[in-house]
Order: structure tokens, then C-alpha cells, then sequence
């Protein structure tokens, strides 16, 4: 894939969701013919990609060109944040005590200098918790949780802080490094959060 | 069409056809008033598919018709006629309405393509109307505001023999009242789904009329309720889906109970809860020295409170949201309340909370009127 402000990325058949090799811009690339002996194995093409500030540099042997095609998309419009997500916040927010008898929401997106903890809340007994997010909480999301945590325990207005992982669905792996790291796991009902329910003072 | 009629009875009556039409409909012609002029009366309906309501008026017609206007329009020019007598008169596409030294003409809309109103066959019996209106204002609190699940947005009314039962929860809560009724049809046990909001407005509206009569049309197509007294009349559709069977929640009977004076306990509960936000329960702690409320989990303030009460046997601790007790005891009607508690298999469970009204400290009152809640699970 070539991308308008010159990256280049190779992708894999199926898989995995991350390119396989990949220059980054500032970059140039050339298309050169091959050399006999690569012509002798196949190659019709050669790509050589070089970056423009150090010496990185990328050669793609291409075999057989099978769709060769360009599409203007005009302006990035940036990545807007999964639906889902986004409400999640929003739900867990209105109904904090989904954490905990006694929890009050301080705010959403608490800003930190490596990005917003989506909540921070605060315990029964004042203490500061930062709740990280996600629809699947998998080992990325513990990690950045426990960047946030790092952070905002430097602080000393909200020092002591403790961690929530909090996701439609969370791996095996992710919950024992959370357990680990001693930040807490709690599984959100979507339906339940939406349906405006705290389960324990209903009737029917 | 043309017509005399007193500016206050006509007022009156626009009032009250509007009181029930929605804000906004997507049909325009829906947003009209039908003025129906024959004899001596006027006849003013209005209908949306799903509401109507219609009265009379006495009026010297000289020439009988019909026309159709803007029902809000009708009703704001009508509440500032200066002189008490109006002449109504339609030319062509317009309405004339004169009082005194002020003339209004107000273009009319198609007759014909406003909906009839649906008829009324056969009455079901009747019910006193100040009982009905306090029964449905006791209930309806129960119901629920928003339309996530519509069948709980609505007042479940039962006639069986002589008597009649409203029901209405949120899931929350519960509240239920049986009052006496005269029943004129031979019809068995039936009951009827009706939205909270128009059985509420139309037991209010009627309150003062003497006696209300209610039809009830379920099992066909066009399932409705009716009401109607002094000369007004409403219909309504029924709400689709079957109301969940809560009264087999409410507890037989309720052995370790506590007694309170209502008005303590509603200024003790706002006081208190003043430190939380609404949606944060309060906990209420029972036992022979009466009952001590207290607000804990703010980062902010923490209260607490020592109401008198009569406890009957065991210590009793429960957490409730104070809005879902207050709404009780301010429906109760008596100088006492009544809560009956009740438990289940886990210890950190209560069981749900019923209350009663209480005429007396020891004397029951005669209303049956029932409001269960379920409680908050205990703080750890």
C-alpha cells in the first residue's frame, strides 16, 4: 500500500492486522528494473524505498502485478472513536456506582501528559481510581492503564490511585497482568448499563 | 354555521379537548379542534388515533355545521375574549369569532379529513370520581418515565365483581390500590393497560365531577378504555404486551415491622440525602431506639439523623434510594407509615421494604393502598 505522504507498507494474505515490513516518511520511492539474475527468478519489478533521514532503506521484489490501482480520498478526517467505546464511557460515567457502592465520577478524559484516563473517580472513601475503557481488554490495555497509573501517582493531590480495567469482554492474559499489577477487573454488561439498571434494587 | 355560546363555557371546554393532545403531531390536521353545532349545543372533539376526548356546551345555534380549526389557536383566543358573549360564524374557508369589539378570523381545515372519534357502546360501571382521582395519583407514581420498555409506562386497572384495582411498577417499585366500584355490565375479571400520563390527567380533570364512568373494550381490535363525567369524555387506546404479574411479589404479610410518623420521616429523608446525589441510597437503621438515617460516601459532607419509631420485633438495617421512600410516604395519606420488612436467603440481601399507610400508631389504615420497593444491597 502506498499512501499520499509517501509510506510504503507491505500487508500479509490474512492474519495479522499490522503490515508485515514498512517505511515510514519521509521517504522516496524507486521503481527499478531488475537484474538478470533476479529476471531469471521472477521478479518483474523491483520498489526501492529509501528514507529521507537516515539510512533506512527498503527493497520490495515485486513477482506478478495482479491490480494496480490509485483513489484520491481528499482529507483525512482523523480517526473517530468506536461507538461503542465512546458510549461505554459514557454509561460507566452516568452510572459510576457500577464500580462501587459509594464511587463518584470526578471526570471523563482526565487529561495526563501521555494522553486521557477515560475515568477518574474517586471511592467510597476518597480515594483517586482511573478506569481504563475498552470494548476487548487485551495486554494493551493493561499496559497503558499502568502508564496512567505511573503518572498519576506522581501527583500528591491524588496519590494514592488504583487501577480499573474495565471491558465488554477481557482476555485471560490482560486480566493476569492487571491482577498482577494489582489493578482491578470488572466486566461491563452493555445492555445492562444501557437499560439503566443497577441490578441489586430491582423488583423483577 | 352559526352560534352563540358564553365565553367562559366555550374557554373551558377548548381547555380541557387540548389538555390531552401531544405537542407536536406529524399530522397537521391532528392539531385541529372539531366544533360541532346542532340543537342546542356545541360539541367540541378532538382526536390523534389514539386519544380523544369531547364535551358539550350549551349554545343558541342559529344555523347548524361543523367546522375545524387550530386547536391552540382556539383555545388562547378564547381564554382573552373581552365581553362573555361569542358569536361563532364560518364563511367559506374561515371561522369568525366576535366579542365585544374584537374580531378574530381563523382559516378552517377540512372536515372531512379529520378522523371520527371512536363510539362508546356500552358503559362498564362506575366509580366515585375523588376516590378514583386519589387511587390513580397513589398508583401512577410507580410508573415508569422513560419508553425503554413501554409496558411499564402504563396503569394497570382490573375490574372484577365490586371492586377495582390499579396497578403500576417501574421495577423498581411497586404500588397497588383497591377501591370500590359499581359495576353495571356482567362482564368477568378484565383489565386494561392505560398510558400513566392520560389516566392520570384524566382522573385529575375529573375528580370534581361526582362520579366517573369507565367502559372498557378489551379483546378486539380496537382495544380502548373510556371515561367519562359531567358531560366530558375521554378514550384512549390500550398499550400493547402483557403487564408483568407483580402483585404475587407483594408479602402476604409482614410480621417484623416499623411504625413512623410520615411527615418525620420525608423531612428526616430530604435532609439527610442532601449530601448525596439523587441516585446514591441512604441507610436506614432500625432498632428499639427508633430509626437512625445517615448519608455516608461523599467526598464532601456526611449526615445523619434520629427519627422515632415503633420497631415490632428484629433490628433491621436497609439502603434505599431516598426519592423511591419519599414517593411513598408522600402517597400513604396518613398521619402514620407502615414498613414491613421482609428477608431473603442472604443476609447482606433485604428483602423488598412494603408500605402501608398507618391511621394511627396502631391502627391500620382502610385505603389498601400497597407500595413495595426492593433496597439497595448493603454497603460492605
Amino acid at each position: 500500500m502506498l499512501k499520499s505522504d509517501g509510506s510504503v507498507l507491505v500487508h500479509a494474505d490474512g492474519g495479522s492486522y499490522k503490515p508485515l515490513n514498512w517505511m515510514s516518511p519521509p521517504c522516496t520511492l524507486t521503481t527499478m528494473e531488475p537484474d538478470e539474475e533476479l529476471r531469471g527468478l521472477g521478479v518483474v519489478e523491483l520498489w526501492r524505498v529509501q528514507h529521507a533521514k537516515t539510512n533506512d532503506l527498503l527493497v520490495i521484489s515485486i513477482f506478478e502485478i495482479l491490480s494496480d490501482t490509485s483513489h484520491e480520498l481528499g482529507i483525512d478526517p482523523g480517526l473517530l472513536k468506536d461507538g461503542v467505546e465512546a458510549h461505554l464511557q459514557e454509561l460507566l460515567a452516568e452510572h459510576i456506582h457500577t464500580l462501587g457502592e459509594g464511587h463518584t465520577l470526578v471526570r471523563r478524559e482526565y487529561p495526563t501528559a501521555i494522553g486521557p484516563v477515560d475515568i477518574l473517580a474517586r471511592d467510597a472513601s476518597g480515594g483517586a481510581v482511573a478506569v481504563e475503557i475498552k470494548r476487548r481488554g487485551d495486554i494493551d490495555g493493561v499496559e497503558q492503564l499502568t502508564r496512567y497509573l505511573d503518572l498519576l501517582n506522581r501527583d500528591p493531590h491524588l496519590a494514592p490511585v488504583v487501577g480499573v480495567f474495565a471491558a465488554q469482554e477481557i482476555k485471560p492474559q490482560a486480566r493476569t497482568l492487571a491482577e498482577d499489577r494489582g489493578i482491578r477487573c470488572l466486566v461491563l454488561d452493555y445492555d445492562e448499563l444501557r437499560g439503566n439498571m443497577t441490578e441489586d434494587n430491582r423488583l423483577f | 354555521m352559526k352560534l352563540h355560546v358564553n365565553r367562559d363555557l366555550l374557554s373551558d371546554a377548548v381547555s380541557f379537548v387540548v389538555k390531552l393532545l401531544p405537542q407536536r403531531t406529524t399530522l397537521p390536521i391532528l392539531s385541529g379542534v372539531l366544533l360541532d353545532a346542532s340543537g342546542q349545543t356545541l360539541t367540541l372533539s378532538t382526536f390523534d388515533y389514539e386519544v380523544s376526548a369531547q364535551t358539550s356546551v350549551p349554545a343558541e345555534v342559529a344555523t347548524a355545521g361543523e367546522v375545524l380549526v387550530s386547536a391552540r389557536l382556539l383555545s388562547d383566543i378564547s381564554h382573552r375574549l373581552p365581553h362573555e358573549d361569542v358569536t361563532l360564524e364560518t364563511n367559506d374557508s374561515t371561522l369568525t369569532i366576535t366579542s365585544g369589539q374584537s374580531t378574530f378570523v381563523v382559516y378552517t381545515m377540512p372536515v372531512d379529513e379529520y378522523p371520527k372519534l371512536p363510539t362508546v357502546e356500552t358503559w362498564s360501571g362506575e366509580i366515585d370520581a375523588e376516590e378514583f382521582a386519589t387511587a390513580v395519583t397513589q398508583v401512577a407514581i410507580a410508573a415508569s418515565r422513560d419508553d425503554v420498555t413501554p409496558v411499564l409506562t402504563g396503569v394497570e386497572l382490573t375490574v372484577s365483581g365490586d371492586s377495582l384495582t390499579l396497578v403500576a411498577t417501574d421495577r423498581y417499585r411497586v404500588a397497588l390500590r383497591t377501591v370500590p366500584w359499581t359495576n353495571a355490565s356482567d362482564t368477568q375479571e378484565i383489565s386494561a393497560l392505560i398510558p400513566a400520563r392520560t389516566i392520570g390527567e384524566v382522573a385529575k380533570t375529573f375528580s370534581n365531577q361526582g362520579v366517573v364512568s369507565i367502559a372498557i373494550t378489551n379483546g378486539t381490535d380496537h382495544d380502548m378504555v373510556a371515561f367519562q363525567a359531567g358531560g366530558k369524555r375521554v378514550t384512549t387506546l390500550l398499550i400493547k404486551g402483557n403487564f408483568p404479574p407483580v402483585t404475587r411479589l407483594l408479602p402476604e404479610s409482614v410480621p417484623n415491622f416499623a411504625v413512623v410518623k410520615t411527615t418525620d420521616l420525608i423531612d428526616a429523608s430530604r435532609r439527610v440525602g442532601l449530601v448525596l446525589d439523587r441516585e446514591s441510597p441512604l441507610r436506614f437503621t432500625f432498632s428499639l431506639d427508633g430509626l437512625l438515617l445517615e448519608a455516608v460516601g461523599s467526598d464532601q459532607a456526611q449526615a445523619n439523623e434520629q427519627v422515632e419509631a415503633f420497631l415490632s420485633k428484629d433490628d433491621v438495617v436497609v439502603s434505599m434510594k431516598p426519592q423511591l421512600l419519599i414517593d411513598a410516604l408522600s402517597h400513604v395519606h396518613t398521619e402514620y407509615a407502615k414498613l414491613g420488612f421482609t428477608t431473603t436467603d442472604n443476609p447482606n440481601k433485604p428483602g423488598p421494604v412494603l408500605i402501608t399507610g398507618q391511621l394511627a400508631k396502631d391502627q391500620v389504615s382502610d385505603d389498601n393502598y400497597k407500595y413495595l420497593l426492593q433496597p439497595n444491597l448493603l454497603l460492605r
